[in-house]
């Protein structure tokens, strides 16, 4: 595996809802177009997931949620990322997301969310643009 | 308007708009047209085996169906209001929704929990939930359905008998439901989602026990239903829909009779809840051959005698996968088309999923559209009048034919394959699921799945604003001190002695029914995440923080 590879991202789910026909799409989708995708799976918590993706030295985490716990746990994960003063990976969020929670995750430093119908070709052109 | 579009337009005219193939949703080609060739069997009639054509001689003019909206947010206080005033606007069930803590055993100040206490549903935890749930609701009046599965439906179901004994509700007079399924009902038979807060072997067994408890005491009661529903959602096709439910019900029924339970005192407690897709006609003949199925299995492999054993009860619920966040609007016309189709079906209760769907949960003004759109198919679409009316249309006896094998077959495969347990366990089932969810999202991308508003007649500047529900942050951290507070104020011994011969009995008699047990612990006021945890020290079971 090439550390340095800017497409190199890890998906997962955090908390308890474990509805994952999207992040397991995605993440074919994405494998598919030439990134390297590790899935963490369902059930992480925010400190699981960062430990992954310190350990995997990927360049972006991206997230799935639907239960409307998403703010809940990107507030946490993006807290982690400030005390301990990581700030080379990026956030990616995707799933069941009102308007103005996608408003408010951007301000957290989320850097793209994906909702509902979004297509495969728009989804991996956002990204490979976001992880440049 | 942009040029491109006008062109659209234009050339749509010219060459005439056409669908891009004929395939149906689950990829068999529709015929041109049906003619009397191709139907070969004669569907029968209502009310007689097998019950194609459905279960009762006069289904929807003897009684309609049973309109069931899934509700649960918060606390039981909180989810009472939603159960009362869905009643006052024509819900005639309850259909009651757990939070994601409730449903796989933890506490809500589990650290893990935290985050989704009372979003997705109700949180349950100890027995003072469920008196304030079911507040002013007779229990041996109107019929409810707790969508909770095994092991945590044995805690439920105890909290539950519970509160009728406390009321004065003899348990022989309660109407209502448990799903109890713990392959089917979390989010479907997905191997990481099932495996890693319990151990699906016991929560079998729990299940057993459950269904055992309310065959013995409570005769009106149904013990399990297999959640058909869930495990299309993963993406599956109708044919594995049926056929996976089929198998499933079969391996509980087996071992149920291993208990020495006879067939027809338990089989006709057994029910199914169902998918309702997209694809008128499929779904329908799906739900006419499951009922064919159902009734030749009971009969001549259980070797049932009563009609009752042999009847394919199921609940409904429209699909939600084809619901879109683009044009929300799109998703009532979506939900009326499938509520429609489960009435032609012949189904015994429905849930209209809200047109929020890909938002939020309901909120208060979908939950009502969906009753009414239910009332409308009802009372102003004459589609009631007669039973089956779609009885005898070739394409639809061809249809139903043709699944009929199909199921047959693939069930032959399961059956082969030591039953549907065995599959999931040996992650056969997770192999078909992945395969299915690839195809699902390839179908969506490119198109061979239209889906109006996403990969069809997509209009990028559309801003449609519909109301959503929102969850209160603050609550949850109440309602997190409210157990804390819970258990340091509850006297310590009772509670202790109480969870003790619950591990006892589940490590050292592990067959015997561990619902007498449990009924004693909550009556202790013991939590539902100690009384999980106690049965998983007993099985040596490690779920994530132990």
């Amino acid at each position: 595996m090439r550390k340095g590879n800017k497409n190199r991202l890890l998906l997962g789910k955090m908390g308890l809802d474990a509805h994952d026909n999207g992040i397991i799409i995605v993440a074919k989708w994405l494998s598919d177009a030439g990134f390297e995708v590790i899935y963490a799976g369902i059930y992480n918590t925010p400190d699981s997931l960062l430990q992954s993706a310190l350990q995997e030295g990927v360049n972006a985490i991206g997230c799935s949620f639907l239960g409307g716990e998403h703010l809940f746990y990107m507030r946490k994960l993006t807290e982690l990322l400030k005390t301990r003063q990581i700030d080379n990976i990026k956030l990616i969020v995707g799933g069941v997301i009102p308007k103005e929670d996608s408003d408010e995750l951007k301000r957290l430093g989320v850097g793209c969310v994906f909702t509902p119908g979004t297509m495969r070709d728009t989804i991996i052109e956002t990204l490979t643009d976001y992880l440049k | 308007m942009n040029p491109n579009k006008t062109r659209t337009i234009q050339t749509s005219y010219l060459e005439g708009e056409r669908l891009p193939h004929f395939k149906s949703l689950s990829g068999r080609e529709y015929k041109e047209v049906y003619t009397p060739q191709d139907v070969s069997t004669d569907p029968g009639l209502p009310g007689i085996y097998p019950f194609t054509r459905g279960i009762h001689k006069t289904m929807y003019r003897g009684r309609l169906w049973t309109r069931r909206q899934q509700s649960g947010y918060r606390s039981g206080k909180e989810s009472n209001e939603r159960i009362k005033y869905l009643l006052s606007v024509g819900q005639t069930g309850i259909n009651m929704d757990p939070d994601l803590p409730t449903h796989l055993g933890l506490d809500p100040d589990n650290p893990l929990a935290q985050g989704d206490v009372g979003l997705q549903g109700s949180s349950l935890v100890i027995y003072e939930d469920m008196v304030d749930l079911y507040r002013d609701i007779p229990l041996d009046r109107v019929s409810n359905t707790m969508i909770v599965e095994a092991p945590t439906s044995a805690v439920i179901i105890a909290q539950y008998l519970l509160l009728a004994r406390e009321r004065g509700t003899p348990w022989e007079n309660l109407i209502g439901t448990i799903m109890n399924c713990p392959l089917s009902q979390f989010v479907g038979p997905t191997y990481q989602a099932i495996t890693t807060f319990f151990s699906v072997e016991h929560a079998v067994k729990i299940a057993l026990d459950v269904m055992e408890t309310m065959i013995q005491r409570s005769p009106k009661w149904n013990i399990v239903n297999i959640n058909a529903y869930n495990i299309r959602e993963t993406g599956v096709n109708a044919v594995q829909e049926a056929a996976f439910s089929l198998a499933l019900a079969q391996d509980y029924a087996r071992k149920l009779v291993e208990r020495g339970l006879a067939v027809d005192r338990f089989a006709p407690r057994i029910g199914f809840f169902s998918a309702v897709h997209m694809d008128v006609f499929e779904e329908i003949a799906k739900l006419r051959a499951m009922r064919r199925i159902w009734a030749r299995i009971m009969k001549e492999k259980f070797k049932a005698k009563n009609e009752r054993s042999m009847w394919f009860r199921t609940a409904c619920q429209t699909s939600a996968l084809p619901l879109t966040a683009q044009e929300p609007l799109n998703n009532i016309v979506r939900a009326g088309i499938q509520t429609l189709a489960a009435a032609l079906a012949g189904v015994q209760s429905i849930h209209t999923t809200g047109y929020d769907e890909a938002f939020s949960l309901p909120t208060e003004e979908s939950h009502k559209l969906s009753i009414r759109t239910q009332q409308i198919v009802a009372y102003e679409t004459g589609i009631t009048k007669s039973v089956d009316p779609l009885g005898g249309s070739y394409l639809v006896e061809r249809l139903t034919d043709e699944l009929d094998e199909e199921i047959w077959e693939l069930l032959k495969v399961i059956e082969d394959r030591g039953g549907f347990v065995q599959c999931f366990l040996d992650r056969w089932v997770e192999d078909q699921i992945t395969e299915m969810r690839y195809r699902m999202g390839d179908d969506m991308n490119s198109g061979q799945q239209p889906i109006v508003g996403v990969n069809l007649f997509r209009d990028e500047s559309d801003s449609t604003k519909i109301s959503i529900f929102r969850h209160s942050d603050s609550w949850q951290q109440q309602r997190i001190q409210e157990i804390i507070d819970h258990k340091k104020n509850r006297p310590k011994e009772p509670v202790k002695r109480a969870l003790d011969a619950l591990e006892r009995q589940t490590r050292e008699r592990p067959h015997e029914n561990c619902i007498e047990p449990i009924m004693r612990a909550v009556e202790a006021r013991a939590t539902l995440g100690e009384i999980m945890d106690a049965i998983r020290k007993a099985i040596d079971f490690k779920r994530p923080g132990m």
